[in-house]
């Protein structure tokens, strides 16, 4: 399976945040597991009393059946079961309704802006005015606040980086937005959260936050067409991406334009950058790449990816030649 | 007198009564033979029925389906079965045990225990219980034949559009989910009704509503809850279901739907089911403490306040579910305080029990064990509870196993383990058995450990970040070993479940015999002998405490005219099956009334119900037809008069010498609440489609969309008037019956059916001339389906007045007996609110 090789962390942790909306989210956390530590001793400790009190006493004695002292109630169902949840959760409230604010603040004008739309079961991004494409693999400069407007090409799914922000859906029916930042460079993961379909599972995708000089290199980088291939294997690999019709549904930026396909596929302009493939299922090495184009339904049961027809040397062409284009 | 009656609880001892206990025995017993189990409606027998259903669902779904998921997600990288398979899974797992499980198992304990706990013979409508018995089994059972077609429904138990719609669902399987379901939720309701009006009108003389067990308190909200709730999501499926087979687009954001539409129909339904389920089993929890711990309970008035008040709160905070959607934070946060409040009714209520149990010396029995259990893990489900209601952590937590963690503690610990405890409390009562204490506390400790096992870790999981409903998850996430302990939990706590059904088979064979009353408990129930006879009381008693038992040393004494009544219902009739009809609010008696004894066509009705949907699914119209006219037919036939055997001159000595009323044609109040709720059931659907209507309106800019004409006002106007009109000799009618003018009742029920039939066809007419289609726009689609249900109220509306007019020709009706007329006029004046509201919104509403 893949490895990360360079991630900060690679499970995600949402304890240990490393963005201002998962910060806050963790504090409160932080502070809500105390409250509810302290509610839930109390209630366990009233519970245990009487049961080590009594024990070994006669099962029945003279006051079998008779009320509660009516002061002894209404100290303890005013008290306790009205007054004191009052109070925690005033203070819940209070506290989760000025994080909300924080959380849910708009990014500032002149932020960096990225469409991502997503698909049953990948993920993909561009970067408006820019001319950039992507998919599975966000791109953010660190220490800045950065503006996504989602929306879905088919189902409701939900986009989650637990390490940078909470979760949002995104809709079928129109533009939903989430500001991200990461407070340092570093590498995320990111995980559908709606169910939709048979490989939710498989659909992730990473978000790497690079210091804002080299995210503006990685720009440049992106914005130009697919390289030209220099050897012969991927000049042959070329001309079996144009045979095998995956032109069909997927872009190379200078070669090929799926722009309008009934079941599109991720841009491939610079695939050979990316670190993973397949909504992060298998690392970008160009043997897992060829597992993947031998069989994609059994890398990842359920994928839109057909089976392309190719020999084995046809297939280890396109390998090249997709693995080229950097 | 007095004397006379109060001989003793259980037994009649001299010879004229003992012969009477016989003669009402065999009046009161279900017929033998298969036959007989067919046309059963006895409560005991529907109440056990239904606990059945609902343990052999539980097994099924619940936790088959549960162990296969948790060997599938115990290692990393797991092949144990597809994703496919996995998705079908846990699918099944969460419809299954939200539709099929807890909710037989809550009506079934309900169905069982009310005519005892509240002192009655019977429930009111035993035929409604016999059908929602038969609708819950064979729509279970529809839902389930989907494995057979390998057609297993795949979308989740919340079936989110637009995955769910044929776009992405494009076979049978998520039919079989919508309709399937929709049969079970259809038993709900009819159950629901039963048990709100057996609580509110069947209850023994005395019995105020101060002084109703706490179980009944719960099982009223609950009940009043299941009517709101699941009719708002009949509707929401009726809707999915329209979508899906004729393509109609309420949820199509294409064509002016809204996918999440579906959501807040669905969470509307699905946040008041998680109190549904709770409330029983909190109001099992009332009735067991203060037993255990020899004292009263404490803080009744507090409990009943709090039971109410989750009750009406659960209606206003669904939108919690759907905090990621996108809604505006203003939104979001009032939904989290909504959420959160609930925290204070639920502190009121741990707090009333634990007061009752610092006082009391509480007993060590399998019951309270399972009650003690309940309450630790319900505190820790309800403080992640509140953690989950507080909206900014809640884009963390939702869809992560954090929530997974959440909803299982407080559905296994909050509502599984009262039922646990309540079938140790209460089977013995029916079974004359008690179950084994010890195996009962090895079930009691397997499924506490094993629940915090399986569960406690999985909200470290999902603090680590890991998504529900994935079937694999990668090795360097770190989540392995969380779920590998989860794995092992399961087993235990399956194990745990696994020796509740070992009890159950031991002490069938083994059990020490329960005696009438073997916890020295407080409520009616435990006055009668285990197993009580079929018609629970034969002479009903008479309640002067909250604890009958424990406070009152006979239940036969009280005032002489009471006494003298009791007495002399216990001897006649002894032909047909009478009850009593209590007071609202003072359980006074206020009439003596028949109820129905055994009959095929409630088992017909179902039959005809299931086959209905099915017949949905399969789009064959004359299937529908005729699956229809079946239920039409059954139902007509259930509720058809039958001949009394006794006479008039009888009923009136009886009516004089007790100054009560004897109605045999089932009661005015029974009429009215049966009335009352069935309008309250189409006013909700009504309202749910009007809400949607307005929903979409908002949605959409152009309303109706470019292209479209908004309809003529001309048309549906003169409909309206006629059928507003209609009212007029429908009161004409009613009043005839009081002025013995025969003629004026049957020209009034006729004028009123020709007049809804103008207006009705005036409608249908119109709708067939409009340039509208129904698939072109969400516009259309809502227009048609509330118009529709316009329509098809008028047609019901007829088929009633059918059935009066013929009984009207037949002389039935007296200023005596009049319940169906006066049902009728009841009928026809919601109908006229319907229509007036309904078209203004259809045809003026868009002009404005």
């Amino acid at each position: 399976m893949k490895r990360l090789g360079t991630t900060r962390t690679a499970a995600p942790a949402q304890l240990d945040p490393s963005g201002p909306a998962a910060g806050e989210i963790a504090t409160l956390w932080w502070w809500m597991l105390a409250g509810a530590t302290v509610v839930t001793i109390l209630v366990v400790t009233l519970l245990v009393i009487p049961i080590l009190r009594r024990r070994g006493q006669a099962p029945s004695d003279g006051d079998d059946h008779e009320d509660v002292a009516p002061a002894l109630t209404r100290r303890w169902i005013v008290g306790l079961g009205i007054v004191m949840p009052a109070v925690v959760l005033i203070g819940v409230l209070v506290f989760s309704v000025a994080t909300m604010r924080t959380v849910s603040r708009a990014a500032p004008a002149g932020s960096v802006v990225i469409d991502v739309v997503a698909y049953q079961y990948w993920w993909g991004a561009e970067y408006p005015g820019e001319g950039v494409t992507v998919a599975n693999e966000l791109h953010i400069p660190a220490g800045q606040p950065v503006e996504l407007r989602m929306t879905s090409a088919d189902v409701i799914h939900s986009f989650w980086v637990p390490d940078l922000q909470g979760k949002i859906d995104m809709l079928p029916d129109g533009i939903t937005t989430l500001v991200i930042e990461a407070d340092e460079p570093g590498m995320y993961l990111g995980a559908c959260a709606e169910f939709c379909g048979v490989q939710h599972a498989m659909m992730n995708f990473l978000v790497v936050a690079q210091p804002p000089e080299e995210f503006a290199q990685w720009l440049v980088e992106q914005r130009a067409p697919a390289a030209p291939p220099t050897d012969e294997e991927s000049r042959r690999g070329a001309a079996v991406f144009e045979d095998a019709g995956c032109a069909a549904c997927h872009t190379v930026e200078g070669v090929s334009d799926a722009e309008g396909a009934t079941t599109p596929g991720p841009d491939l302009t610079h695939v050979g950058s990316r670190r993973t493939l397949a909504a992060d299922t298998i690392s970008n090495t160009p043997e897992e790449m060829a597992r993947w184009l031998r069989d994609p339904d059994a890398v990842k049961p359920g994928t839109t990816m057909p089976v392309p027809e190719l020999t084995d040397a046809e297939l280890a062409d396109l390998v090249a030649y997709l693995e080229s284009l950097r | 007198m007095t004397e006379d009656v109060s001989a003793g609880l259980d037994t009649p001892a001299a010879d004229p009564a003992s012969q009477t206990a016989e003669r009402m025995a065999e009046l009161w017993a279900d017929p033998p033979g298969l036959r007989g189990k067919l046309m059963a409606v006895q409560n005991d027998a529907i109440g056990k029925r239904l606990l059945f259903v609902g343990f052999f669902f539980l097994i099924l779904g619940g936790s088959i389906d549960s162990l296969v998921m948790r060997i599938q997600l115990a290692v990393p990288e797991n092949d144990f079965i597809s994703p496919e398979l996995y998705n079908e899974l846990f699918t099944n797992h969460g419809s299954v045990t939200m539709f099929l499980v807890i909710l037989p198992i809550t009506e079934g304990f309900a169905i069982l225990l009310l005519p005892f706990l509240l002192g009655s013979r019977e429930m009111p409508f035993p035929r409604l219980g016999a059908y929602s018995f038969f609708t819950y089994l064979m729509g279970g059972l529809f839902y389930y034949s989907s494995t057979l077609f390998q057609l297993v429904p795949d979308a989740g138990w919340f079936a989110y559009t637009p995955l769910s719609l044929t776009q992405y669902s494009p076979d049978l399987a998520l039919d079989f989910w919508v309709l399937g379901l929709s049969v079970a939720e259809v038993a709900a309701i009819a159950a629901g009704i039963e048990i709100i009006i057996s609580i509110l009108k069947f209850r023994a003389p005395g019995m105020t509503l101060a002084r109703l067990p706490l179980f009944a308190w719960a099982m009223l909200v609950t009940a009043f809850m299941i009517v709101f709730a699941f009719t708002t999501l009949v509707v929401g499926s009726f809707l999915l279901e329209m979508s899906r087979s004729y393509d109609m687009k309420f949820f199509d954001p294409d064509f002016g739907g809204s996918s999440l539409l579906w959501q807040h129909l669905f969470w509307i339904f699905g946040h008041p089911e998680v109190y549904i389920q709770f409330l029983p089993a909190a109001g099992v929890v009332s009735m067991i403490i203060p037993v255990f711990a020899r004292r009263k309970i404490a803080g009744y008035p507090w409990l009943v306040a709090a039971f109410v008040a989750i009750g009406f709160m659960s209606f206003a905070l669904w939108a919690h579910h759907m905090f990621a959607v996108g809604l505006p934070p203003v939104v979001a946060n009032f939904f989290s305080a909504a959420s959160i409040a609930i925290g204070i009714p639920a502190g009121v209520q741990i707090f009333a029990w634990l007061a009752t149990m610092w006082v009391g010396r509480p007993q060590w029995k399998t019951p309270m064990l399972f009650v003690t259990g309940f309450l630790v893990l319900f505190v820790i489900g309800g403080v992640t509870g509140i953690m989950v209601a507080s909206a900014p952590f809640d884009l963390q937590a939702t869809d992560s196993y954090f929530v997974v963690a959440h909803l299982h503690y407080v559905l296994i610990g909050g509502v599984a383990f009262p039922i646990f405890a309540a079938a140790y409390y209460w089977l013995p009562k029916f079974s004359g058995k008690l179950l084994d204490e010890r195996l009962g506390k090895i079930n009691f400790w397997m499924m506490f450990v094993g629940i915090n096992v399986t569960f406690f870790p999985m909200h470290i999981a999902g603090l680590m970040g890991m998504p529900r409903r994935v079937y694999t998850y990668d090795a360097e996430t770190g989540w392995g070993i969380y779920n590998l302990i989860s794995t092992i939990g399961a087993f235990v706590l399956f194990g745990g479940i696994l020796v509740f059904g070992v009890n159950l088979i031991y002490s069938r064979y083994r059990g020490l015999p329960a005696g009438a009353n073997p916890w020295g408990a407080d409520t009616l129930e435990w006055s009668v002998p285990s197993p009580p006879a079929d018609q629970g009381f034969s002479i009903p008693p008479i309640v002067q405490s909250r604890h009958p038992l424990w406070d009152q040393d006979d239940l036969h004494i009280g005032d002489p005219h009471t006494v003298r009544f009791l007495h002399g219902l216990s001897e006649w009739p002894l032909t047909w099956r009478a009850a009593i009809v209590t007071g609202t609010n003072d359980g006074q008696p206020e009439e003596v009334i028949r109820v129905s004894g055994p009959s095929i066509w409630p088992f017909v009705a179902a039959c005809g119900t299931v086959l209905f949907f099915i017949a949905e699914m399969l789009h064959t119209l004359w299937f529908l037809a005729a699956s229809a006219t079946v239920i039409v037919v059954a139902v007509v036939l259930w509720n058809r008069p039958e001949p009394v055997p006794t006479t008039l001159a009888e009923e009136e000595e009886f009516e004089r010498a007790h100054d009560l009323p004897v109605r045999t044609d089932g009661g005015r109040a029974l009429a009215m609440w049966g009335m009352g709720l069935s309008l309250l059931v189409a006013a909700i659907v009504f309202s749910t489609l009007l809400l949607s209507y307005l929903y979409l309106r908002i949605e959409n800019a152009d309303w109706p969309p470019p292209g479209v004409e908004v309809p003529g006002l001309l048309l549906a106007g003169v409909a309206l008037v006629a059928v507003v009109a209609s009212v007029g000799p429908m009161l004409r009618a009613r009043r005839s019956i009081d002025t013995g003018s025969r003629s004026g009742l049957l020209s009034g029920l006729a004028a009123a059916g020709v007049l809804t039939i103008v207006g009705g066809g005036l409608l249908l007419y119109d709708l067939t001339q409009l340039d509208i289609t129904a698939q072109d726009h969400a516009y259309g689609s809502i227009f048609y389906v509330l118009a529709g249900f316009l329509l098809a109220i008028a047609l019901v509306g007829l088929v009633v007045l059918g059935v009066v007019l013929g009984a009207a020709w037949q002389g039935v009706f007296s200023p005596r007996r009049n319940a169906a007329v006066t049902n009728a006029l009841r009928f026809w004046g919601a109908m006229a609110a319907m229509w007036s509201i309904g078209l203004v919104t259809l045809y003026v509403l868009p002009r404005l």
